[in-house]
């Protein structure tokens, strides 16, 4: 083959429709599409979140606005319908809303353009990965349509609950499908991911001066690249079982011949489950991690101890997952070890605040929208990791095992932080993603709102679990014991109620700027990597003309050669110091060229 | 602005990214079998007797001579990758089309294990755990193995066009690692499903 303009297996931009927005293969549009599908499913999962404070709040009243879609009971939540509006909150939430907004949006759009590459090193893989998400997305839709409805056995799935003796109908076995059938979309996306960091770096970028969403989102990728296959065989399993009546997880009156062990599939799921944890909230870490470096005009604090304390979180995750099974039977011994190793990942995570309070101290800190949803994230994810260790502690979790702490726990990491870490990236990246702004006062009017309602739906929860209060019940104040709980949920639903209505100054912010927003220039947040200082907004196809050549790390600010030099507190990580300057003050300073 | 054209790594190193993509492919598929495997591990310790009284034992015989016929085929491909990169095109295509004749041998004697256990009284829905496992695994395993018969036999046709030279051969690479990975997850179901 010779080196030609366009070699072959390399196409020119596409210019139809269909090549250019529907089966792309650039990274870019592919993000949008995943945001896109990402954000409607969001609501999605939202308003189920609205049904359940609902129920919480006024059991038994007819539901506004969703009652429509409850026709048969007059509008009410039934007990099987509450089932499956739960089960179908954590499912969407999880698998259809923050993997594809976090890991298939921003993952697809930053990875190539920060670190140099022109593409993912598989697009067609990746265009794959998208349509079988979508062919997920088809089948989980299906599933609200069939009879029996929906999937009901909560999002954890577990057996035997949701074999056919707890779940009959067809609606469960779809969502089983969809779940394996993202299950691959998310590993060819993982594979791509993994790949395109280790082999596209443009020259100069070394590990070492990747912008830290990177570093996260490529560990992210690696955690689903291992343990996503675990999900697939459990789903796969519980397909089986369901469909062509294998045992694996029936036992008891069902099973035959002793049948097989639904313990089972809580190993299987939670040796997936808690990487999956990390995996939302990974790419966040990284997102804030780079955000507030940018917004407090300072150099990461111990960028290296980030990146540690980054990959040390991916490896603890691997060997905790037995703390979710502390009251299954487990072994006291081997639950011991489960706590010790469970509370040690609370070491790297110290790190890592630490190094975003200490990247704060004595900051030029600005305070635009992505940097108050990066502090935000901060401050609801210091909470839920605070709240974690009564969980991972063997003698606290036999009292809020199972309760509403729990929820409150899991929703302030995974939910808040996951959701105000995306909303971070989204206001971060939307100028470049899209070649316009959005409006700042609305942005910040959505930070504040969101804020302050999610940590006080998720503080009641967590005080309502410390009463006492069991989580997934259809209606709390049938036991005496929790019916005094009624005003505090009643509160925290009306928190909720807020916290949903405040996402559409978000919704009339983003489809109002995406077409009428003020044009963005290259460089809006004045910070030095490559995506903002080497491409238009938004890029071309294609990113780089020709490949970067990288010479310093990501977060280069504030440097006193630079300002005297150039004016300005940054410089890019490709841009060589200014030489007089160089010379004159300190030799070789941050990596310079010369 | 000017047009922003695609540059292009040296052909090896685009290999060497394509190849990586398949091991961590194989990489992420190992860890499904391992999940698998560990299912299986989970089930058999937790049961009193394996197999079941009134069940048929697993047949060891055939399942060895499966190992054999998959690990010849492995060679098979191994050697027609050691033959294209000598540029002997004709040569790769008789190897490939080898493979799949010894991968077909495969699933013909893997669908006479079947039958015959399936005569016996070993079924899915009836045999416990015990056949839960022998039915889900071998199902699943046979399952790729057509995938790559499939995969292998449309190479076997480009083989014979002479789509491949000495020069560019990265396909059959990529097939051969995968077909390995069917051949080494047989082994390891052969060791622990049908000796242990």
């Amino acid at each position: 083959m010779h080196a030609e303009a366009h070699p072959a297996g390399v196409h020119p931009e596409p210019t139809s429709f269909l090549r250019r927005y529907i089966f792309s293969t650039d990274h870019k549009v592919i993000a949008k599409q995943f945001l896109w599908a990402g954000l409607v499913f969001l609501a999605v999962g939202g308003s189920l979140a609205m049904m359940i404070r609902w129920q919480w709040a006024f059991p038994g009243r007819p539901v506004p606005l969703f009652g429509m879609f409850l026709s048969r009971s007059g509008g009410v939540i039934t007990p099987a319908t509450y089932q499956s509006i739960f089960t179908m909150h954590g499912l969407i939430m999880i698998f259809f809303a923050i993997t594809p907004v976090m890991i298939g949006c921003f993952g697809n759009f930053t990875i190539p353009l920060m670190i140099g590459a022109q593409d993912m090193a598989f697009p067609k893989l990746n265009m794959l990965s998208f349509w079988t998400f979508v062919i997920s997305l088809i089948l989980i839709t299906a599933s609200f349509f069939v009879q029996l409805g929906t999937a009901a056995a909560g999002w954890t799935t577990y057996a035997p609950l949701s074999t056919q003796i707890g779940t009959p109908g067809a609606g469960q076995t779809l969502v089983v499908a969809a779940i394996f059938v993202t299950g691959a979309a998310t590993i060819m996306g993982a594979i791509n991911y993994v790949t395109t960091v280790i082999r596209l770096r443009s020259p100069g970028m070394t590990y070492m001066r990747m912008p830290l969403t990177v570093w996260g989102l490529w560990l992210t990728a690696i955690l689903n690249v291992l343990f996503v296959p675990v999900l697939g065989a459990a789903a796969l399993l519980l397909f089986l079982d369901r469909v062509f009546g294998t045992q694996f997880f029936i036992a008891g009156a069902a099973g035959v011949k002793g049948g097989g062990d639904p313990i089972l599939f809580q190993h299987l799921f939670w040796i997936f489950g808690h990487p999956e944890v990390y995996i939302l909230i990974l790419p966040a870490w990284g997102f804030i991690s780079d955000i507030i470096p940018f917004f407090a005009r300072k150099p990461a604090y111990w960028y290296r101890g980030s990146v540690f304390a980054m990959v040390a979180v991916t490896v603890l995750s691997a060997v905790v997952y037995g703390h979710h099974m502390f009251l299954t039977g487990m072994n006291p011994l081997l639950g011991k070890g489960f706590m010790t190793l469970t509370l040690i990942i609370s070491i790297p995570a110290e790190i890592l605040f630490l190094n975003w309070l200490h990247t704060l101290w004595k900051g030029s800190n600005r305070f635009p929208s992505p940097m108050l949803f990066a502090l935000g994230t901060v401050f609801v994810f210091g909470l839920g990791g605070l709240t974690g260790l009564y969980l991972g502690t063997i003698a606290t979790d036999l009292y809020l095992h199972d309760t509403m702490w729990v929820v409150g726990h899991f929703h302030l990491t995974m939910a808040a932080a996951a959701f105000l870490g995306s909303f971070a990236a989204i206001y971060f990246w939307f100028p470049k993603m899209f070649g316009r702004r959005m409006n700042e006062g609305l942005a910040k009017l959505h930070f504040w709102t969101s804020a302050v309602f999610i940590t006080l739906v998720f503080c009641g929860q967590l005080v309502a679990g410390y009463a006492g209060q069991q989580r997934r019940l259809y209606d709390p104040y049938q036991y005496t014991f929790l019916s005094h709980l009624l005003p505090l949920n009643r509160w925290t639903s009306y928190f909720a109620f807020a916290l949903g209505i405040s996402q559409f100054v978000f919704v009339y912010n983003f489809l109002s700027s995406l077409v009428a927003g003020e044009k963005a220039e290259q460089n809006p947040w004045q910070v030095g990597t490559l995506e903002w200082t080497l491409c238009p907004s938004p890029p071309p196809h294609y990113n780089y003309a020709t490949p970067p050549v990288v010479i310093r790390g990501p977060h280069e600010f504030a440097n006193p050669d630079v300002i005297k030099a150039l004016g300005r507190d940054w410089i890019g990580q490709t841009e060589p110091m200014p030489k007089v300057a160089a010379a004159a003050i300190k030799p070789a300073a941050g990596g310079a060229k010369d | 602005m000017g047009e922003v054209l695609p540059y292009r790594p040296p052909r090896a190193r685009e290999e060497t990214t394509a190849f990586l993509g398949m091991v961590v492919f194989l990489g992420s598929w190992a860890m499904m079998f391992a999940a698998l495997f560990f299912a299986y591990g989970f089930v058999r310790t937790r049961s009193v007797a394996w197999p079941p009284p009134d069940l048929p034992g697993l047949p060891w015989e055939t399942p060895a001579i499966n190992t054999l016929v998959l690990a010849a085929s492995s060679a098979a491909i191994q050697y027609g990758l050691r033959v294209i990169r000598q540029g002997a095109s004709p040569k790769l295509g008789r190897a490939l089309l080898l493979t799949v004749l010894l991968g077909a041998v495969f699933l013909a004697l893997q669908v006479s294990v079947w039958t015959r256990l399936y005569v016996e009284g070993l079924r899915p829905e009836t045999g416990g755990a015990y056949g839960s496992v022998f039915w889900g695994l071998t199902c699943f395993h046979a399952l790729h193995v057509l995938v790559g018969l499939i995969g292998v036999g449309l190479l076997t046709r480009r083989a014979f066009a002479g789509a491949f030279s000495a020069a560019k051969y990265l396909p059959v690479r990529l097939w051969a690692l995968y077909w390995h990975f069917v051949g080494a997850v047989w082994a390891l179901m052969f060791v622990l499903v049908f000796l242990l």
